[in-house]
Order: structure tokens, then C-alpha cells, then sequence
């Protein structure tokens, strides 16, 4: 069966709006942590700075910028490398647990951060570790973030992409390449090529583009075991979590029939064989 | 008495060879370029911070003290290209163009110096693409003869930016080091320019502003009389706007957490110190040790800077390390002096 068929179509429920109204805010604007957020905030900022990662990705700071200056994000977001890496280096479990809510959210992974910066941090690296840990204590406010991202997470799971390659046509890409050359023309582009480029429906794709075989998916659930990273997401949507693993044995039942389709095949052309355990 | 070495004729080994000569000691100054005066010369330097004294005023006192002077013997547009222990001292062969001459000496003093930075390196701030975009050496030379004009267009400009620490404490062209001196120097250019030019509107964009010891009151007077306007962040490009009229820069302002993106007319690299092409050189030649960032290192720097643990060879300048002028003068000294002792008996 395909993948396509289990893609989640979800809207945010009443709860999740009133989950996302602003509650009382403290003196200082910021918003009001409950005892629970408290103790998940310094749980968390426990893990973060014991994270082997952590001292090798955040060497120190200078406070130059050029990290925020490269960053795409920081152009349309309240987004700044710079400030992520600050609570990094010196933030307590409140910024830490501030940053987790939205702004690490906003970089988009482009390592630009880290070719600029002359201190030889891993800016990129450590949003990277924060994003890991808000998912794997499933905080509330990346459950929010994450829920919309849903579908590109199934097919990021499965088939180990979400952009297939007839997806990448010149015209729905309008700010790439050629068409964004010049260099204060960069972010020039009309508001209806930058629509075009998003592609919001699945557009021309074909569904037989995440039509990978078996073997592939099965190799990408067995990292995916392996590494923890379905008991990561567990926490975070347990849903999506468990159509995910109805994905999976669906697949290692279709590996089991396709082998013991071949292997009556092949007795029957040369009579019993040995079965290597898949 | 043989002759004292001096290698280098930039402000500390001018400094060592006048020196020697009071001393009554005979110096050999060799300079591989064809004047003396080192990079104070070759770029023009205009006023020295934090002083403000003209660069030819200072320079000019030492030349007077070592150009005629009979105890010093000049050799323009030479070389060292080898040397080997002789008695005490050393056999060295000097090359120019034409001659190969073997000359003992009683003690050397490398005073070779530093290169400027290749602001190039730098790629995202297109210098030697950009014509508005200069090198502060050629700023200096700009500033000295009082032409501040656009290269690309000849026009006066409106509006300047000074971007310190070009190549120093940068990892990613792997000198990790502080010039020293290029917050001064840039805050001394916007000074002369806003001095003779108060219609130009000059800003500063800085991680830290390093005009250590009494060089402050140069920051502080830069906001106070001349209006210089610092902002904290680099800029992380420079590119071209209005059809290449302009060059915009963008960056981060760090104190207000904000990208800024602001157009100017010139900007201007205070690139960092290197150790020099010459003291590269003079490393292979007498096979001395160098630091992790390339420049000369003294046997035991806090107690005797000058003396580089091999007998008779003194370090002077900003061979060791990035110098502002006054400290390489009086190292100059301090090598004159202990080379002379070291020569005499």
C-alpha cells in the first residue's frame, strides 16, 4: 500500500488554540512558567549542558554578528545565531527554555552561521541539539510547531525525502538560480514568484517519485530503531508515532511476502533452499 | 670591532642602528627594499596615533640620525641569503641584484617586521573588486595627501565606514591575534578626515574598541569633538547597490540585536599585522623558532624581549609580534644595547 495514503491531513483543534493564547505575563514580559514548565526547564538544561556536543560545538563568542549577518532567517525572523549561541554559551534554563518555544524554529539548518564565523563555533549545530532536546521531552509549544509539518515528516520518515526530484522545476523555484543573481537583488524577487516557489500542494509531483523499494525504507527504520529517534518522536506525537510503526510493519510484512514469493520460486525450479534471515 | 647586523630599516631598526652609532659601535643596516622607513614609508603613513604627530616627523628624526652618519653603513636593496657562525659573531653574505659579498659581524639584530594583512583573503568584503573599498594603508596614503576621493568616480564621499579587525581575531584566516593598532589608527583616520572635512560622516563598526593604555582619550575625543560614530557588529559583506554606485553593508548591530544594511560611499579595512615576508625569511635563515602565529619568539619575553636564546642574535620590532611604532623604537634600543655588549668584548 502506499505511503501517500497515510499522509496525516490535521488542523489545529480548539484546544490547541486556546493552548497557544498567551497567558499572564510577568513584570518583565515574559511569559509565566508554571511549576511543571519550571522543573522540565532545568531537566532540560541539565541534558543540554552535559550533551558531549555541547562542548564541542560552543567554544566562545566574540559578539561580531557575522553569524546573524549570513543568516537567512534572521532577515524575515526575530532570529539571531548570535543569540542562540549566547544562551549557549551563557544562558540559564529560563532563555534556554525561551529559545526552545519558538526562535530555534526559525533557523532553517543552512550551516551558513558556521562558515562565517571566525571563532570556530558550531552555531547550527547546538539549535540543532536544542531542537533534539525540546522534541525528545515533547515540549508543548514544538508540538505546535511540528504539528503542520506532519506530512513532510511521514515521507521524511519512509521514504527518506519529501522533495522529489520532477518537484524541482525552474519556475517553482524562482528564487534560485539565475533568477536571483545581482547582488542587491538577492531578496528582490515579486511576492508571487516567492508563492510559487512554496509549494503548499504537492503540485506536479507524481506520486511514483516516493515510490522507493523496499529494501530502502527498511534500512531507513532500522537507523531510525537504532538510533532513538522513534522513541524521540514518540514523546513529542505519539500519533504520528504510531502510524508510523504501522508503516513500518506493514513494509517488513511486504519484505516477508516478496521473499517467500522468491524462495517458492526457486524451489520450485531447484528444490529446497537455505533462507539468510533479513 | 665588527660591525652590528641590522636587518631591517623600519622604525626599530633605524631605531637599533642609530643607537649602535651613539653607542659608538659601527651597525650594518641591510634593507631589502630600496628606502628606509619601512612600512611607515612604503604606505605613507600620515599622522601617528595617538599623538597625532606627523608619521615623516617621527621617521624623519631617526633617518636624520642614521643617513650620513658615519658608523653606519647602509645597504639598500639587500639581502641576507646566508649565514654561518664566525669566531663569536657570524659570516653573512649579502646579495643585491648585481654582487655576492661575504661580511663578518659581531652580533645580529632582526628587525624585519610585519606585513599588512591581504585584505583579499577576505573575500565577502570584495576588496580588489570594489574600488570603494580600501585597504586603511591606502587610506593613510589618501589622507596624507589629502585627496579623499572615491577611486571608482572621483567624487567626495558622503559617508565612510571603517571595519576594524580585518583579518586579526579570525580563525577562519587563521590569525587568531590582536593587531594592536588598528582601532587606533582607524579612529585617528575618521579624526583627520571629520577634522578637515566635517561634511563626511564617518562610522566605526567594532567587536571591542582596543585603544589600550592612555590611547582611550583618542575614542573618547573621536565621539566628543568630531562626532565618530560607533556601532558594535562587523559587517559580514559589503556588496554593490544603485547600479554600482553605491556599496551596502550589512551586518549586525549586536547592541540592538537588529541586521543592519546601510549604504556608503567608501568603506575602509583596517587590516591586521602579519609577520613579515622578511621575517619568514630571517626565520629559515637562522633557524629560529616561531610561535603558533607565525612571528619570532624571545627566549624568555617577560624579562628580556629582545633576546631571541641564540648568542649574539637580538630580536627587535614587530618581528615579535604586532607593535605600534613607539614599541618598536624602544626595542630597537634595548636590541642596540645588548648586541653592543654582546659585541664589544
Amino acid at each position: 500500500m502506499s505511503v501517500v495514503a497515510h499522509l496525516p491531513h490535521r488542523t489545529l483543534s480548539l484546544a490547541d488554540e486556546e493552548a497557544s493564547s498567551p497567558p499572564a505575563m510577568e513584570l518583565t514580559g515574559r511569559r509565566r512558567m508554571s511549576a511543571a514548565e519550571r522543573s522540565l526547564a532545568e531537566t532540560i538544561y541539565q541534558e543540554f549542558r552535559a550533551d558531549p556536543r555541547h562542548e564541542e560545538f560552543v567554544l566562545g563568542c566574540l559578539n561580531c554578528g557575522e553569524c546573524t549577518t549570513g543568516c537567512p532567517a534572521a532577515r524575515f525572523y526575530d532570529f539571531s545565531p548570535r543569540e542562540m549561541l549566547q544562551i549557549a554559551a551563557n544562558g540559564d534554563a529560563t532563555t534556554l527554555w525561551d529559545a526552545l518555544q519558538e526562535k530555534i524554529w526559525s533557523c532553517c539548518q543552512c550551516y551558513t552561521c558556521n562558515m562565517r564565523c571566525r571563532f570556530g563555533n558550531d552555531i547550527a549545530g547546538i539549535i540543532s541539539v536544542m531542537r533534539e532536546l525540546s522534541v525528545r521531552h515533547g515540549v508543548e509549544s514544538t508540538r505546535r510547531t511540528l504539528a503542520p509539518f506532519g506530512r513532510s515528516l511521514t515521507l521524511l520518515m519512509t521514504v527518506g525525502t519529501q522533495v522529489s526530484s520532477d518537484m524541482i522545476q525552474p519556475d517553482f523555484f524562482r528564487d534560485w538560480g539565475p533568477f536571483a543573481t545581482g547582488s542587491d537583488k538577492a531578496w528582490d524577487v515579486s511576492p508571487e514568484i516567492m508563492r510559487k516557489a512554496i509549494p503548499i500542494d504537492v503540485l506536479q509531483t507524481t506520486r511514483s517519485a516516493w515510490e522507493v523499494s523496499v529494501q530502502t525504507s527498511l534500512e531507513l527504520f532500522r537507523i531510525y530503531e537504532e538510533t532513538g529517534v522513534l522513541d524521540m518522536l514518540r514523546g513529542l506525537d505519539p500519533d504520528l508515532t504510531e502510524m508510523l510503526v504501522d508503516i513500518i510493519e506493514e513494509r517488513r510484512e511486504e519484505f516477508r511476502e516478496a521473499r517467500e514469493t522468491h524462495r517458492a520460486r526457486l524451489e520450485t525450479m531447484r528444490g529446497p533452499v537455505a533462507t539468510f534471515q533479513g | 670591532m665588527n660591525p652590528v647586523l641590522v636587518l631591517g630599516g623600519g622604525p626599530a631598526g633605524l631605531s637599533a642602528a642609530a643607537e649602535l652609532a651613539s653607542l659608538g659601535a659601527p651597525a650594518l643596516l641591510v634593507e631589502k627594499e630600496n628606502y628606509l622607513g619601512g612600512n611607515p614609508k612604503r604606505w605613507h603613513y600620515s599622522l601617528l596615533a595617538p599623538d597625532l604627530k606627523p608619521a615623516e616627523e617621527v621617521l624623519g628624526e631617526l633617518l636624520r640620525k642614521v643617513e650620513g652618519n658615519p658608523r653606519v653603513e647602509t645597504r639598500l636593496e639587500t639581502t641576507v641569503t646566508q649565514v654561518e657562525p664566525a669566531g663569536k659573531g657570524f659570516r653573512v653574505s649579502l646579495r643585491t641584484r648585481e654582487t655576492l659579498e661575504t661580511r663578518e659581524v659581531g652580533a645580529c639584530i632582526l628587525a624585519t617586521g610585519f606585513d599588512h594583512f591581504d585584505s583579499r583573503r577576505k573575500y565577502e568584503y570584495g576588496y580588489g573588486r570594489y574600488p570603494d573599498v580600501l585597504d586603511f594603508k591606502e587610506l593613510e596614503g589618501m589622507i596624507h595627501d589629502d585627496r579623499i576621493l572615491r577611486p571608482s568616480d572621483g567624487a567626495v564621499p558622503k559617508r565612510i565606514a571603517w571595519i576594524l579587525c580585518v583579518g586579526s581575531r579570525d580563525l577562519q584566516v587563521g590569525n587568531t591575534w590582536c593587531c594592536r593598532m588598528g582601532c587606533a589608527v582607524s579612529i585617528k583616520q575618521a579624526v583627520e578626515i571629520r577634522q578637515k572635512h566635517p561634511e563626511i560622516d564617518a562610522y566605526v563598526y567594532y567587536m571591542d574598541i582596543r585603544t589600550y593604555g592612555l590611547w582611550e582619550d583618542l575614542y573618547w575625543k573621536s565621539m566628543q569633538q568630531y562626532g565618530v560614530k560607533f556601532i558594535r557588529g562587523r559587517i559580514g559583506q559589503i556588496t554593490m547597490a544603485e547600479g554600482g554606485k553605491r556599496l551596502v553593508a550589512t551586518g549586525e548591530d549586536t547592541i540592538l540585536s537588529r541586521p543592519t544594511e546601510v549604504p556608503f560611499d567608501m568603506i575602509v579595512l583596517a587590516s591586521g599585522m602579519e609577520p613579515g615576508h622578511g621575517t619568514q625569511e630571517a626565520a629559515k635563515l637562522f633557524h629560529l623558532p616561531v610561535g603558533p602565529e607565525g612571528f619570532l619568539t624571545p627566549k624568555v619575553a617577560d624579562i628580556n624581549p629582545v633576546d631571541s636564546g641564540i648568542p649574539g642574535l637580538y630580536l627587535a620590532g614587530a618581528a615579535t609580534g604586532p607593535k605600534a611604532i613607539p614599541d618598536s623604537v624602544t626595542e630597537g634600543m634595548g636590541a642596540a644595547l645588548r648586541a653592543f655588549q654582546y659585541a664589544r668584548d
